[in-house]
């Protein structure tokens, strides 16, 4: 079981008899339970169970095996290259003992992966994927497919060389993935991520086919980003800015002082260095993003290949900063919040699950933004979004900061600011370090105003929108007192209008709100539509003399 | 209760029990004595001679200064706990804290995950508890601490129902 309380939905047929077998007798495990398709009849709409692949706990346990074999090989091989006896002397008499003893470690860890792999067992059936895990403490974990927030399909470099890939559904519990089904064949990981998320958008199975695989949904490449883009916003990071500066300290410190000791301490930095600077190389190489009804798919990766898929309005936040570095290029990076992807655990892979765009240009980001904000809400969307990524003072209806609190910022009074589409908030900041934050309305949480004795002073507040955890923190600057509470006023109203409007976490079943042509009901059926592209035009061609226009210095 | 300039016009808010200033003060003794006790210990020991270091001037003024933002902070308990309030509107909650640093915070009905209430050993003695708000989002910090028991058990069942009413996803 999730976090997530199952809410019973419209469209939601209730667990099948096998599954519910399952989840209610998750403590006492009889080994019969294992076996529920055995003991549940053939149902029109149930999963048969399956298993993962059988190499995968050796590709999951490969540096336990490696690392025994490691140990075991060295001692041998250095000795044989010696000359000398494979064995020492006083060893040579116990080694039979020793040979036995590696052996049963060797087998009890093998019989251990097996027993893991065949206990490891997946069902998608009737609304819910299930899997059940553990030989000694057991494991029965079902998870509601509309409540799917994102789905990747990871192949690290071992599994690529065997064709294999792990799958990883979340929920939006912000912990570890609900479902990791590890290692599927990748055309099968495929297959079942097109199950689910065919099922989770409420495409009707075929009654008269139930077991006829449902098709992958179509998609159409949006951008790419090229190697060399890559390298180049690599070399121009911030990280690469701090380089410079503590080489270049270390280079004045050594002639100031006649020390050739620092040159030393360059070298483990370097190292670690080049290590983070590949990690993100090897993470950003060969980014693709398109678009299916499915969602927005990503893909990346130099040896370990990573693909993800993040369902239409799963997208709670979004992020696009530029470093000073990037603005004479004209690149932009973007990120996202989405609820199952949590906090950056570690920072090489979480950082690059919540990126959306590591780099691009403006004709990119507005691309991207036009996948995830399918109606921008405003019939300006390139100018709006243009000034909120450029823009200064008032350009594209932004509401700043007030001269009177221009001394609380001096270089943002200008940039610090708001602007509200039908759809979306938009907020801005940063001068050098231009950033803008774009939350669906339908997607806020809370809202909340802040204002210290400083900001009293100057009668200016600060607006907190909470979202999911992730790298995008909503807040707007100093904003002027009565704007802010009317702000805070409206947003409220048009986070429950929005609200109101989302009917379903169903996305095919969605009642598309307020549309001119919108008098079909329910979309539920073939995945031959791929709507969200039809807005795309609105936004993909931004006039490129807005990118600089509006800058007065 | 008069309404800060961040305050929405027109809400009557709630307050919160006079007596969790008693719990606050608690919390404060707690925290500060035990911390003035313990920066306290340099200056005993320099008079007692058994330290050399630090000077007796430095040794006086850290607890000194300590004690007096303590009591500083005791000064302000009541007013801030005068500053908290609530307020149920129709489709979120309000809440208000803070003198100096304000906050005023809505919580949409609909985007509630749970609602849990703690009651801590010396708000049952008071007959207090603490209601806590959790939405998807942690900044969502919403708690309403100094409820009288029975409000804080109605405010639960009201906020349950009102989130039934209006649940929305994430």
């Amino acid at each position: 079981m999730t976090a997530e309380e199952p809410r019973p939905g419209p469209a939601a047929p209730l667990p099948d008899a096998g599954g519910t077998q399952a989840a209610a007798h998750p403590a006492t495990a009889h080994p019969a339970t294992a076996h529920p398709a055995t003991a549940q009849p053939p149902g029109p709409t149930d999963g048969e169970w399956l298993r993962v692949h059988p190499a995968s706990p050796f590709i999951r346990g490969w540096v336990a095996l490696a690392a025994i074999a490691f140990f075991f090989g060295r001692d041998v091989f250095e000795r044989s290259l010696q000359g000398g006896p494979v064995f020492e002397e006083e060893l040579a008499g116990r080694a039979s003992w020793l040979l036995a003893g590696g052996g049963a470690v060797l087998l009890v860890s093998v019989l251990g992966f097996l027993l893991t792999w065949y206990f490891t067992k997946y069902q998608v059936s009737g609304g819910y994927v299930r899997v059940n895990t553990g030989f000694l403490f057991r494991q029965q974990r079902q998870a509601r497919l509309d409540r799917v927030q994102a789905i990747d399909i990871v192949q690290p470099l071992l599994a690529r060389i065997f064709g294999l890939a792990e799958l990883k559904f979340e929920v939006a519990d912000a912990g570890e993935s609900a479902v990791r089904l590890a290692y599927l064949k990748i055309d099968d990981a495929r297959q079942l991520r097109a199950t689910i998320l065919a099922r989770a958008a409420g495409v009707a199975v075929d009654p008269a086919h139930p077991e006829q695989p449902l098709p992958e949904a179509p998609e159409y490449q949006v951008l790419s980003v090229l190697p060399q883009r890559l390298v180049g916003s690599l070399l121009l990071s911030e990280q690469s800015f701090f380089v410079v500066a503590g080489g270049l300290a270390s280079v004045v410190l050594a002639a100031a002082t006649d020390s050739q000791a620092f040159y030393l301490y360059l070298i483990p930095a370097g190292l670690g260095l080049a290590a983070s600077y590949w990690g993100l190389f090897n993470k950003g190489y060969n980014f693709t993003a398109a678009i299916s009804p499915d969602g927005i798919r990503l893909r990346y990766g130099l040896l370990d290949t990573q693909a993800q898929t993040l369902p239409p309005g799963r997208i709670q936040a979004l992020k696009v900063t530029q470093p000073p570095l990037w603005r004479p290029l004209g690149w932009y990076r973007m990120q996202v919040n989405v609820a199952g992807y949590g906090v950056v655990e570690n920072a090489g892979e979480g950082s690059a699950r919540t990126t959306l765009l590591p780099v691009g240009t403006l004709a990119d980001v507005m691309a991207m933004l036009a996948l995830v904000l399918p109606d921008p809400g405003t019939p300006q969307p390139a100018v709006v979004f243009g000034a909120g990524l450029n823009g200064l003072d008032s350009d594209g209806g932004f509401v700043t900061t007030p001269r009177r609190a221009r001394w609380l910022a001096p270089l943002g009074w200008r940039r610090n600011g708001f602007a509200a589409t039908n759809t979306a908030l938009l907020l801005r900041s940063g001068r050098w370090w231009r950033q803008l934050v774009v939350v669906p309305h339908q997607r806020t949480q809370s809202i909340a105003l802040h204002q210290g004795p400083l900001a009293r002073r100057f009668r200016v507040a600060d607006l907190v929108l909470h979202t999911t955890p992730g790298p995008v923190v909503p807040r707007l600057a100093q904003a002027a007192a009565e704007v802010a509470l009317s702000l805070f006023d409206e947003q409220s109203a048009r986070a429950r209008l929005a609200r109101k409007r989302q009917t379903t976490e169903q996305w095919l079943r969605q009642v598309v709100p307020d549309a001119p042509a919108a008098g079909t009901g329910p979309v539920a059926g073939p995945l031959e539509s791929p709507t969200p592209l039809e807005n795309l035009s609105t936004l993909e061609t931004p006039a490129p003399q807005q990118q600089e226009g509006g800058q007065h210095g | 209760m008069h309404t800060e300039a961040i305050d929405p016009p027109g809400i009557t808010w709630q307050r919160v029990s006079p007596k969790y200033v008693t719990v606050r003060m608690v919390q404060w003794a707690l925290a500060n004595l035990a911390t003035v006790l313990v920066l306290s210990l340099p200056l005993v020991l320099v008079l007692a001679g058994v330290w050399a270091w630090p000077p007796l001037w430095l040794a006086a003024t850290v607890p000194a200064v300590a004690l007096v933002a303590a009591l500083w902070r005791l000064a302000l308990i009541p007013r801030q706990v005068r500053a908290i309030g609530y307020a149920e509107r129709d489709d979120d909650l309000l809440i208000r804290t803070g003198i100096f640093f304000q906050r005023t915070m809505a919580v949409p009905y609909g985007r509630m995950q749970y609602v849990d209430i703690g009651v801590g050993p010396v708000e049952r003695g008071l007959g207090l508890c603490t209601l806590k708000l959790h939405t998807a989002s942690p900044g969502t910090n919403a708690q309403i601490p100094g409820l009288p028991a029975a409000e804080g058990a109605r405010l639960r069942e009201q906020l349950a129902a009102r989130g039934e009413a209006r649940l929305a996803g994430l």
